[in-house]
Order: C-alpha cells, then structure tokens, then sequence
C-alpha cells in the first residue's frame, strides 16, 4: 500500500487549507505570464541570460559521488545559475497564505530552496531559473491572493497592518494597486522600482473566498480550537499540545 | 480610568478598521472640523516616503505618495501618513455627540470612537529639544516623539508659539 504523508491535523477549514499547502496539491486560480513574473522579481530583465556562478555542471567535471549519482540537479543548479530569491508579504486579514505556510510550501515541494519564515514576510532563494518556476506557481496557485499578498524584497511593512479602503494590503511603496476596472495590477517590481508597463494581477478574492481558503486560525475566523465554546477542541490543538510536552520534556525520561 | 479634566475639554480617538484613502480622510476632517469644537487635532498612520527609503532601489521616486493634497476647512496641506487614527481635544462633552455623527456621515467603513486621555500635557526632554521652551501646550502630543518637526502642520488662525512659525 503506497504511503500518503499526513501533513496537518484537525478537521477546520483552516486545517483543509494547510494540508493543502503542504501537499502542493493546489489550485491553479490564474496564469501571469512567465515574463510578467521575472519582471516583478525583478532580478533580470525578461528575456536576458541567467548570470552564473559557475560553468554547467557538465564541464565542471564533478568528483565521484555517491550522492550525486542519486540526485538529479535542478535546471537551475546544473546550468550554474546565481542565487536569487523572491520574498513575500501575507496580510494578517485571511491572506490565503501566512508565512510559515510558504515556508512549508517550498520545504516539501521545491527542490534546492532555502526558505526562510520571518515574522511579517517570507522569502525563498533558489537558482535563478528554480525561483522563477516556484514563484510563479506560487502567484497562479490558490497561495496568493493579489490583494491581501504582495512580493516585496525590501520595505516589507504590511502584513499586520490594517487593510487600505480598497481592501489591498497597505504598501509604504505603493508596488501594487487597484485598477478602476477592479483589477490589481503591479507598478513596481519587488524593491520599488518602477516597471515599463503595468502588470494585470486578476481580479481580487472577496473577502467571503479568502476566509475559505486562508491558512490564518482567527478567533473572528476559524479559531484553532474549532467550534467556539465546544467541549471537544479540534484535533490541531491536540497535537499541538501533544508536540508542547515532548518538546518541553525533551527527551527527559526520570526512571 | 479616565481623568476628568480642569477645563471640561475631553479627548477623542477614532479609529477606522481600515487606512483611509485621501478622498475619504478629507470628507472625514471636514465634518470633524464642521462639527466645531476642536481645540487640537492630529492624524496618524503609517509613513508615505517620497521616494524608496533603503535597498536596491533606494531613492526612485514614489509618486503615489506625493501631492496628496487635502483641503480642510479652506486650508490645504499634504499628507504624509496614511490616516489610520485620529486624536482630537473637544472644548466640551457637548460636542461628543455631533462628532459621532461626523465619522458616521463620512465613513464608509465600521470605525471605533473612544475618549481618554492621548496627549501629554507636561513638556518632555524631547519637546524641549525639539521647540524650546513650549508656551502653547497646544503644540505637546501631537507628533511621533522620533518624527521631525516639519511633520507639524498648523492650520490656525491664531499665532501658536513655535519658533518657525513662518511655516
């Protein structure tokens, strides 16, 4: 019987939502062009060649390894592209994804990343042509949302901050914004630089979907406890007290 | 606990449970300011940079962020916060209740009024560094500590007692 990896307890909404997150197994809610993607990043300009920090691995003539026999390199690795990354900023108001989500995201399903989870952002270096490819499937899959998430590399201010009138996420360097149309489109690529053109984002979620599909446990959302006033709490804060002690005890065994 | 003040004046915060866009934050003070009463006022929010504070883009400019003129009460200025809370003295209870109203006609969004007390009424070391020896106690409380005196926009008919009254 083929193994299925359990990856996050309870029954809540929220629950649903980070196994999902956690098993890649996502929904693809809309497709900004690969070009688009690279422009926001901003690391090269759509189109250029990758900068390198070494030859292809297939010239460089790697030592005989074991480990290296077993494991194919990413595209990215093997054509000795830079480390580039791509940071992300979640509002605290049932932003479909909080930072150690993404960070779950890119520990499970990405390989060659170096995810980081701060307290308000989150960011993952990868190889330049890795980080493009996950950071695209995180815009077009059900982790973003374009109004609540924004990808900010420097002056990452806003996640717990209220939200604007217009319902986006505030940003000090205005990189994204709401069109008349009721698109969100980016201005700016992720330090604040000015882009050539506009990037259409899509339509935002209404505030009823991103309560659905948020990772966030709210006590004006899903609490972590479930049902509020229930007798029975949801499994998650079971295990999270299960995973407490042993963290706490630590391997102390007093026989 | 709140203190009753002296003077029978009483202070008020506003809180709206979202950042005001402009538009909205000049239809705001203009019925707080049409409510009368005001004795002082200040607005608070995160800071709106001119141009990119730090990093690789660091001085391109943020147009967004410029010119967002307001006019309140016949006198414009320019923001440089977000509006996300407003503190204000009223000269009496009395005009509590029509204050009220105010952010009731001019929100569009839920909004949380409470009164206490939210400016310091003894000069600080900082005040003191900052204007001299304060005459008007007006002027104390109603910036950030850290923030730079030229983030004080007075609107008054009256001459208030800051050296670069000129402004």
């Amino acid at each position: 019987m083929a193994y299925t990896p359990q990856y996050y307890p309870g029954s809540t909404s929220v629950g649903i939502n980070r196994r999902k997150h956690m098993s890649g197994n996502l929904e693809k809610l809309r497709d900004i062009p690969e070009a688009d993607v690279v422009a926001v990043m901003g690391h090269r300009a759509p189109g250029a060649d990758y900068s390198s920090t070494h030859p292809p691995l297939k010239e460089m003539g790697e030592p005989d390894c074991p480990i290296r026999q077993i494991v194919a390199p990413t595209a990215g690795a093997a054509a000795g592209d830079r480390v580039r990354y791509s940071q992300w900023t979640d509002s605290m108001y049932f932003a479909p994804s909080i930072p150690y989500w993404r960070s779950y995201w890119g520990a499970i399903n990405c390989k060659g990343c170096d995810p980081g989870t701060l307290s308000g952002r989150q960011i993952i270096e990868a190889r330049e042509r890795d980080i493009e490819a996950y950071t695209k499937a995180q815009y077009d899959s059900e982790m973003t949302d374009v109004a609540l998430c924004s990808m900010r590399g420097c002056t990452v201010h806003g996640h717990s901050l209220r939200l604007e009138e217009n319902g986006m996420q505030f940003d000090m360097l205005a990189r994204t914004e709401m069109g008349s149309d009721g698109n969100v489109y980016a201005v700016k690529d992720q330090v604040g630089i000015p882009l050539d053109r506009k990037i259409n984002l899509g339509k935002p979620m209404s505030e009823a979907e991103a309560k659905k599909r948020t990772t966030i446990f709210r006590v004006d959302g899903i609490p972590m406890c479930g049902k509020v006033g229930a007798r029975k709490y949801d499994e998650a804060v079971d295990a999270l007290h299960h995973m407490w002690e042993l963290r706490s005890k630590w391997g102390f065994r007093p026989e | 606990m709140v203190t009753e003040s002296d003077t029978g004046s009483i202070q008020v915060e506003i809180i709206p449970s979202r950042f005001l866009l402009p538009a909205t934050a000049q239809k705001l003070l203009n019925e707080i300011y049409g409510n009368g009463g005001i004795i002082r006022i200040t607005i608070h929010g995160p800071n709106l940079p001119r141009s990119v504070p730090y990093g690789p883009g660091r001085g391109s400019p943020i147009d967004e962020n410029r010119d967002l003129l307001i006019e309140v009460g016949g006198q414009a200025f320019e923001l440089s916060v977000k509006v996300g809370r407003i503190r204000l003295e009223l000269e009496s209870e009395k005009y509590y209740e029509g204050l009220k109203a105010a952010c009731e006609r001019a929100l569009p969004i839920s909004f949380q009024i409470r009164r206490g007390k939210f400016f310091h009424t003894r000069q600080t070391i900082t005040d003191y560094a900052k204007y001299g020896k304060v005459e008007d106690t007006r002027i104390l409380g109603l910036i950030d500590p850290k923030a730079k005196q030229d983030r004080l926009a007075i609107l008054s008919e009256e001459n208030v007692a800051v050296h670069d009254e000129e402004r």
